[in-house]
């Protein structure tokens, strides 16, 4: 009957440190010092994140034909960095720029918008939350007039 | 990630497509190319939105040189009436869009029906929902013919049939309230229908009026989509009392073929039948 009580008390104990926890990592997150680069877990997230991006793009039909040309490792190593400085994160961009890599395609909305899906099942493969996904796309999207119907 | 495995995938992957990509000079997509929820759902009058009200958007996944379109059938129940309705959509490369309802009104203490078909079209001038800074504009025009005519006649409306013209304006944030995609839409109408056209067109009071029309959403998630919507209504029969109409829906998006909607709705006085409030469900296919 002690131990149980012991038990309970522990288990009260835990809990309250918890709640104190979660309380604690929630006034982290709201902090907006923190950079949307350490809200997605960082370097390693993003890598896994593009990992992620790329096997949707292998995988859908709409806008693979787009990519037969394209190096993967260079494709995948850039655009880490790019979503790295999309994200406030400390790296530096080395790759082209969008003009630059979408100039004579002439890319159409359509395929930019099955882009924009294959990012979205990747962010969610790779367990990033709703409101960071959408932080994410909010930065994307000044690019795409440097993307489609060049 | 086994960069060596990911990128044998990516080499087997384009293997296996390369036969089609040799012969297919035209663009890989031909359907279904705006983003899942775009498209919105159908509204009362056929034309996408919305429920109570059409929105800035065009029906179906159509995006530029696309064709797409929608089907769908909703039920409205309020105290003293059930509107059931079928329609559907055809829309041309998210420009142009033609859509026809087929109302059907159960007026419930006197089991009487009205009927009314509605035809709209409406098109897309400039701006795209998301990605343009500048809102999505779009010119409608929702002509309703009344196939009963008796209740219009009864109730002193002048004309049995007649035309609303609306500009629509709809803007989307995808990192909007609460990190979640947000979307804002305005419309300004022009027309003379009695309660949506099933009490006739005109009345004694005044003819055709400016009316404004409201919504906003809120995707919860990228399926789950919360919003409320308002629509002024213009009151011209002098003998009876119209009042405006307000929603609270939830849509539902498990893909770009489904979209299923649930509401409620407050019209208001409807002929003499004060505080009309009630269920509003409806489901679309889109293809």
């Amino acid at each position: 009957m002690k131990q149980s009580f012991g038990h309970l008390m522990l288990f009260i104990k835990n809990t309250f440190l918890s709640i104190g926890l979660v309380t604690f990592l929630s006034s982290c997150a709201s902090n907006s010092q923190q950079s949307l680069y350490d809200e997605i877990g960082g370097q390693a997230v993003l890598e896994t994140l593009v990992d992620n991006f790329i096997m949707e793009i292998a995988s859908d039909n709409r806008v693979l034909p787009r990519f037969l040309d394209s190096n993967v490792n260079r494709f995948r190593e850039k655009m880490i960095e790019h979503m790295c400085l999309l994200a406030d994160g400390p790296c530096i961009y080395t790759g082209d720029d969008m003009v630059q890599v979408h100039a004579g395609m002439n890319i159409n909305s359509a395929e930019f918008n099955a882009i924009v899906e294959d990012l979205m099942s990747a962010m969610d493969k790779t367990g990033i939350a709703l409101s960071s996904q959408n932080q994410i796309l909010e930065r994307m999207a000044p690019l795409r007039p440097q993307v489609i119907g060049i | 990630m086994n960069l060596a495995g990911l990128t044998s995938v990516c080499a087997l992957t384009l293997l296996v497509m390369c036969p089609e990509l040799v012969s297919a000079q035209e663009q890989p997509v031909n359907r279904d190319g705006k983003i899942l929820g775009t498209g919105g759902v159908s509204s009362i009058s056929g034309a996408g939105g919305g429920g109570l009200i059409p929105w800035a958007t065009l029906s179906s996944y159509a995006d530029e040189g696309q064709r797409g379109g929608s089907v769908f059938r909703t039920r409205v129940d309020v105290d003293a009436y059930q509107l059931d309705i079928d329609g559907g959509a055809l829309a041309f490369g998210n420009r142009i869009e033609f859509s026809f309802a087929r109302q059907n009104l159960l007026v419930k203490p006197a089991n009487l029906h009205v009927r009314q078909n509605k035809t709209g079209i409406k098109v897309r001038v400039l701006g795209d929902i998301i990605f343009d800074k500048a809102p999505q504009i779009t010119l409608g025009a929702e002509r309703g013919s009344l196939r009963d005519k008796g209740l219009a006649r009864a109730v002193g409306a002048q004309h049995t049939s007649g035309t609303d013209y609306t500009v629509s304006f709809a803007k989307a944030w995808l990192n909007g309230i609460g990190h979640r995609t947000t979307l804002v839409n305005v419309n300004v109408r022009y027309g003379n229908a009695n309660q949506f056209g099933l009490l006739g067109y005109g009345g004694d009071d005044q003819d055709a009026k400016w009316t404004a029309e409201f919504a906003a959403a809120v995707f919860l998630t990228r399926q789950l989509v919360l919003g409320a919507e308002y629509r002024q209504k213009p009151d011209n029969l002098g003998a009876l009392r119209e009042e405006n109409a307000h929603d609270l829906f939830l849509a539902y998006f498990p893909n770009k073929r489904v979209s299923l909607t649930a509401a409620w709705v407050d019209l208001g006085e409807i002929a003499g039948a004060r505080n009309q409030q009630g269920v509003y469900l409806s489901a679309q296919l889109t293809f």
